[in-house]
């Protein structure tokens, strides 16, 4: 009965996203960003109408998206910082979006680590964030993936909230930090 | 912090949350137990919770460019027999590692393409064909090409690892010193001359793909595949090749058949960039040395047949530039040629000639009622088609020399053929619109010749002569 398993589907979510950001990427201007959440839809739509039959529901395909989305953003994170550290030599063959800023907002490489830290102390929360926050889920939404009351999703969103701000507050923002 | 712990630490806080804000510190004290811990870390969660906005409230936001490109290789990864060390390039055809060769032990790039280019047999085999050809180029000022790879159905190219900076980054920082800039400069028409003999056309030479290593010397890379991004750009983001443009040769910007003369374009530009920090086509010409001007604004000319003929005869002109005395001791200044005073009489001609066409549509309704049926009715037509016609083209080049003005030799090469149609329909419309008003309204009639004789002499003798100033100064210096 139970879903296929989790790492087998990741390629398959990986290809899709890849595919749609590529076609994002020919429609728009470059540079330009998106919210997770459009994305993950989009993957959403076309997989469950190509493959319906790999994943369960949407929700246990949008797991692994938030999941999918959460790596692919940290792994960007980390190799921007890298490049800023001067680790990576300069070899500038490509154009010029090698050296787009990071996105604005979160930290995404401290906020990963926090989450990380979250989850041994409490799955349910960092399940949560990581479907509202990287898969872009509603309150609803989110309450229906982990089988949870919305209210319970709520409390659970506000503490892991308030408790993530301060690990991220307080982690050191060691890419500048070294070096200033 | 305990399991344990942390569950009292989510009763508290819930249970805070649960009071009005001003009675939570309180509650919390109250609730603690006796645990200051436990309260200190339920107070700090509270602050946190006030103070955190909309912190995560907004889901992460992503650059699709990121997602598109992202990959699996992380540092220790194996592909074929190289083994990723690090991430150090990336853009539209994909991502540039550096790796170790195993096989050899020694150090490459690795270019992995985007898995944009899988899909398309043709463009794989073309960047098949064209990497053997790069690997043939054994040159010092040549970065080699080592192997292209197929490895899990995924493309690789693997080409010699250079550790350095871009030319451009030397040209950001200001112009560079004359005899640096031609030594530089003759250096990669070098690598030119024996990637030319190879059958190999650059495509994309820029001070990108120009690197100084760390001991100063002059490596061009990715002969012959660097324009696959361009492909890669043209067939993905139509309309999106604002950039590299600056240096494509105006045969290769309309797509047209192209040889080893556009490689010498851009050794014109990058020359001019060097000694100036500026394009050569930039709103008012930068001023550099006569003697490398006349190298580089002969590498410019819009004709490939106006160029020098072969790298090696470029090179010649460069090495003697750079051995000529004079030069050194009497930098004298002067702008590259197509002074701007003339460009200006240029544009002022095609807007004042554009007014008078735009004016001239009033006389000629005036003669259409005069004249009335049908031959006034076509006459009326034909004027103002062809006024539009010769209208939209002028205004068209005369802002396309203010914006674009790389593009405004192509840009006027395909607009003349059908400038000369339109002002001779439409002088030919006004002169038989006069003769036919005749008596009736002589006023009206002269008008009407006159100007069709001022049209006539403007396109025949004026607009040559500004034209000749703004465009043709490489006649000379």
């Amino acid at each position: 009965m139970g879903n296929p398993d989790p790492n087998s589907l990741m390629p398959l979510v990986y290809d899709e996203l890849r595919r749609i950001a590529a076609g994002y990427i020919r429609r728009e201007r470059p540079g330009q960003t998106l919210q997770a959440t459009a994305l993950v839809n989009e993957a959403f739509v076309r997989l469950a109408s190509e493959r319906p039959r790999s994943f369960a529901n949407r929700q246990h395909f949008v797991a692994i998206a938030a999941l999918s989305m959460r790596q692919i953003l940290v792994q960007r994170a980390r190799a921007r910082k890298a490049a800023k550290r001067g680790g990576a030599p300069e070899r500038v063959t490509l154009d010029e979006r090698l050296v787009s800023a990071e996105p604005p907002g979160v930290d995404v490489l401290a906020l990963d680590e926090a989450l990380t830290r979250l989850a041994t102390l409490d799955p349910e929360q960092a399940r949560i964030v990581e479907l509202r926050y990287f898969g872009g889920l509603t309150v609803e939404e989110t309450a229906d993936t982990v089988g949870v009351s919305p209210a319970t999703v709520k409390r659970q969103w506000a503490m892991a909230r308030a408790w993530l701000k301060r690990a991220v507050d307080a982690a050191p923002d060691d890419g500048a930090d070294a070096h200033l | 912090m305990t399991r344990e712990q942390w569950e009292r630490l989510k009763v508290l806080f819930n249970g805070a949350l649960d009071q009005p804000a001003e009675r939570r510190h309180e509650w919390v004290t109250l609730h603690a137990q006796g645990d200051d811990i436990l309260a200190r870390e339920a107070g700090a969660l509270l602050l946190a919770h006030d103070t955190a906005g909309n912190f995560l409230e907004e889901p992460a936001v992503v650059d699709p460019a990121d997602v598109a490109t992202v990959d699996e290789l992380r540092r220790g990864t194996r592909i074929g027999s190289y083994e990723i060390e690090q991430e150090i390039g990336r853009g539209g055809m994909g991502v540039v590692y550096l790796a170790r060769d195993l096989r050899l032990g020694r150090r490459v790039a690795l270019k992995a393409l985007s898995r944009l280019h899988d899909s398309n047999a043709a463009l794989r085999e073309r960047l098949r064909r064209e990497a053997r050809a790069a690997a043939n180029i054994s040159h010092p000022t040549v970065a080699t090409v080592y192997a292209l790879e197929e490895i899990d159905g995924r493309l690789f190219i693997a080409s010699e690892y250079i550790e350095g900076h871009s030319l451009r980054n030397d040209i950001e920082s200001g112009p560079l010193e004359r005899r640096r800039a031609v030594a530089i400069a003759v250096d990669i028409v070098s690598a030119l001359c024996a990637a030319h003999d190879a059958g190999v056309i650059h495509r994309d030479l820029k001070p990108e793909n120009v690197l100084i290593t760390t001991t100063g010397a002059v490596k061009v890379v990715d002969f012959g595949i660097a324009h696959i991004d361009n492909i890669n750009t043209r067939l993905t983001r139509e309309g999106d090749l604002i950039g590299t443009p600056a240096y494509m040769a105006p045969e290769q910007l309309i797509g047209s058949t192209i040889d080893a003369r556009v490689d010498i374009y851009a050794v014109g530009v990058i020359l001019t960039e060097m000694l100036t920090g500026q394009h050569p086509l930039a709103p008012g010409r930068p001023s550099m040395p006569v003697s490398a001007a006349e190298i580089a604004w002969q590498c410019i000319q819009t004709d490939p047949n106006a160029r020098y003929r072969s790298a090696r005869e470029l090179l010649a002109a460069l090495e003697r530039e750079l051995s000529n005395p004079t030069a050194v001791a009497d930098p004298v200044m002067r702008p590259l040629p197509g002074a701007s005073r003339a460009l200006w009489w240029w544009q002022f001609h095609q807007a004042a000639v554009s007014i008078v066409y735009a004016v001239m549509v009033w006389p000629t309704w005036l003669a259409r009622n005069v004249i009335g049926g049908q031959t006034g009715n076509a006459l009326f037509v034909m004027v103002l088609a062809a006024a539009i016609v010769a209208v939209t083209l002028r205004l068209h080049l005369w802002f396309t020399s203010r914006s674009y003005p790389a593009e405004l030799e192509w840009a006027r090469g395909r607009a003349t053929g059908w400038m000369l149609v339109s002002d001779v329909i439409f002088a030919s419309g006004l002169v038989v619109a006069g003769v036919l008003v005749g008596d009736a309204r002589a006023a009206l009639a002269v008008v009407e010749i006159a100007v069709a004789v001022g049209v006539a002499a403007a396109f025949a003798v004026i607009e040559p002569a500004t034209t000749r100033a703004a465009f043709r100064p490489a006649d000379r210096l």
